[in-house]
């Protein structure tokens, strides 16, 4: 069973006079259950990829079917309807909301399903202890660290209940100590939990915890290995 | 929405800094106007009360002729048919002030000056603007008193004194001599500046006699039960009198000049709070602009995480919406302390 398919997804960037090719045919399928790391240097499509099958943007060319929905049709606005309710998503900064709680952060996805209020906050908290901030439940991010941030971004991230979540460059902005410590995190709920987990990095020292490895070069698939 | 509400709430005191300057800055644009409007319309509101006190009354009854040409020939004659007028309204008057009054030289040895010679009844007068307390020195006139009073303004610039006497010389009642010799009896303090340098308070006798002209008054100050009910008192006067003869005029109508002035100079105050409402709006706008600019990367989030659009936008429309309302409660707080400090030290010091 295939959660995420793309084929021959291409995009290409000419909204300046040099047009960009970030992405080049790129074939790909994602299983659920998968742990898999996009891997490559700086500007060979990572973020780009990301977006596409996150429907944060549009491929130029291609196909994006996520669960038997092709993506790329959609309206802007069944779009985002369709992110709120598939696709966790950990960004690199600017995670979260600077006035809200870690818990009221990760209950405000929650809001914004409709969520049953009373549900919500218990499992605000259950999410907020899988990651290992209980003890951090009233705290504003300004209050955090920034491991313990992405730690929150994470648990936001699984609130929603979605089939996948995109992590991009999570680790990017955080020392070594936290970075394995978030990417731990990750690969605990993706063996215990079965989360299906996509996360890029350019960061050597984190790919080694995927379970699947991706490489992007010059916005092509260079290789594919799982362990 | 409650969560879109406390969003919008503490994302206002984000920046704490900010928006405490911008709160105070406009509360304090908004006292500034405040208080020069309510000083501005405090004095015109002084400035009518003491004219109608001293000058006008709230009504009068005059010869019809006697607005466009006030002189002595044009007075009134208090017969039955105004006494009968008053009667038949006794219920909507509270009391009426009999006046007469006409310029004069008035003359010390060495020293001569036109003036403004009010015959009056003492009670009544009193009644209308407390005349008997503004009393500095001497007596104050009796009802057939012989003696003058004088306001303190022409007592300086004449150098006379309680005791002392002044010779007064004016045209009476169809062209006769007004001629005689009077005592200073008293000084008052005149409030209306344009009043203290020329006026002098005779009793009405005395000052019909001077005049020659027996029974006669220039005006009929007419004191309506209920102030507020002036135009309607005067609108049945003028039924029950001819009007070919008679005219009742208001205050309203006697100031006439000075409330289109008094208008027209508020009007521009007006255009200048206008100018500062529309400064203060645009100042709010750059703020709230700056807020949201500032967040962009935070709206982008959102929108990826799922957020509406339309929900994104009620947040921020609270966000725009709480800081002018906000300021417009801080406002309306600070005006009702102001205005009550402002009028509860006026009364203070003005009664
Ligand atoms: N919005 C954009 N407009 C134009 N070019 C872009 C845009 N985003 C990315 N690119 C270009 O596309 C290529 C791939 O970028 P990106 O996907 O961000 O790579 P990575 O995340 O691996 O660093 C780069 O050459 C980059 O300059
Ligand atoms: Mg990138």
């Amino acid at each position: 069973m295939t959660i995420i398919k793309t084929e021959k997804l291409t995009k290409v960037y000419d909204d300046n006079s040099l047009p960009v090719r970030a992405l080049n045919k790129v074939d790909l399928e994602f299983e659920p259950g998968e742990f898999t790391a996009i891997v490559g240097p700086s500007g060979s499509g990572k973020t780009t990829f990301l977006n596409m099958i996150g429907g944060l943007d549009k491929p130029t060319e291609g196909k994006i079917i996520i669960d038997g929905t092709e993506i790329s049709k959609l309206s802007d606005s069944k779009l985002i309807d369709f992110r709120l309710h598939n696709i966790g998503f950990v960004f690199q900064a600017y995670n979260l909301l600077p006035v809200l709680t870690a818990k009221e952060n990760v209950s405000f996805i929650m809001l914004l399903q409709k969520t049953d209020p009373k549900k919500m906050e218990a499992r605000a908290m259950e999410l907020l202890k899988q990651v290992g901030l209980e003890d951090k439940v009233d705290v504003r991010p300004s209050k955090l660290s920034g491991g313990q941030q992405q730690r929150v971004a994470v648990a936001r991230a699984l609130a929603s209940k979605p089939k996948f979540i995109l992590a991009d460059e999570p680790t990017a902005n955080l020392d070594t100590e936290s970075a394995f410590n978030l990417l731990d995190i990750m690969a605990r709920l993706n063996k215990e939990e079965n989360v299906t987990l996509i996360f890029s990095t350019h960061d050597q020292r984190v790919i080694e915890r995927a379970r699947r490895v991706v490489t992007l070069v010059d916005g092509a698939v260079a290789k594919d290995e799982r362990r | 929405m409650k969560m879109l509400i406390t969003l919008a709430w503490r994302n206002l005191w984000r920046n704490k800094k900010r928006s405490l300057i911008t709160i105070s800055s406009v509360l304090f644009a908004v006292l500034l106007a405040i208080i020069f409007d309510s000083l501005e319309r405090g004095s015109y509101e002084r400035m009518i009360d003491s004219m109608v006190k001293y000058s006008t009354g709230y009504i009068q009854i005059q010869d019809v002729l006697y607005e466009d040409e006030p002189s002595i020939d044009n007075s009134l004659l208090f017969d039955q048919e105004v006494e009968n007028l008053l009667e038949a309204h006794a219920g909507q008057i509270d009391y009426y002030v009999p006046r007469i009054q006409n310029f004069a030289l008035a003359a010390t040895e060495d020293l001569t000056r036109g003036t403004f010679v009010m015959g009056i009844d003492p009670e009544f007068e009193s009644k209308l603007n407390d005349l008997r307390d503004d009393l500095l020195e001497g007596g104050f006139l009796t009802p057939n008193d012989q003696d003058i009073l004088l306001a303190n303004g022409l007592a300086e610039i004449m150098g006379v004194g309680v005791g002392d006497s002044l010779v007064l010389l004016g045209q009476g009642f169809q062209g006769s001599t007004a001629a005689g010799i009077y005592r200073v009896k008293g000084i008052v303090n005149l409030r209306v500046p344009e009043m203290s340098n020329n006026t002098i308070y005779m009793s009405l006798p005395a000052a019909q006699w001077f005049y020659m002209a027996d029974n006669r008054l220039t005006a009929l100050i007419v004191m309506p039960s209920n102030p507020k009910h002036t135009n309607a008192l005067a609108r049945d006067l003028r039924a029950g009198i001819d009007q070919e003869w008679y005219a009742v005029l208001t205050w309203e109508q006697m100031l006439k000049d000075l409330l289109a002035l008094m208008k027209f100079d508020m009007a521009g105050s007006m255009v200048m709070m206008g100018i500062l409402y529309i400064v203060i709006t645009f100042g709010l706008f750059g703020t709230i602009l700056t807020m949201m600019i500032e967040r962009q990367r935070e709206f982008g989030m959102l929108i990826s995480l799922g957020m509406k659009r339309s929900r994104l936008a009620i947040m921020v429309f609270l966000e725009s919406f709480f800081l002018p309302l906000l300021l417009a409660w801080s406002t309306l707080c600070l005006c009702r302390y102001t205005n009550a400090y402002m009028s509860w030290e006026c009364s203070w010091r003005w009664v």
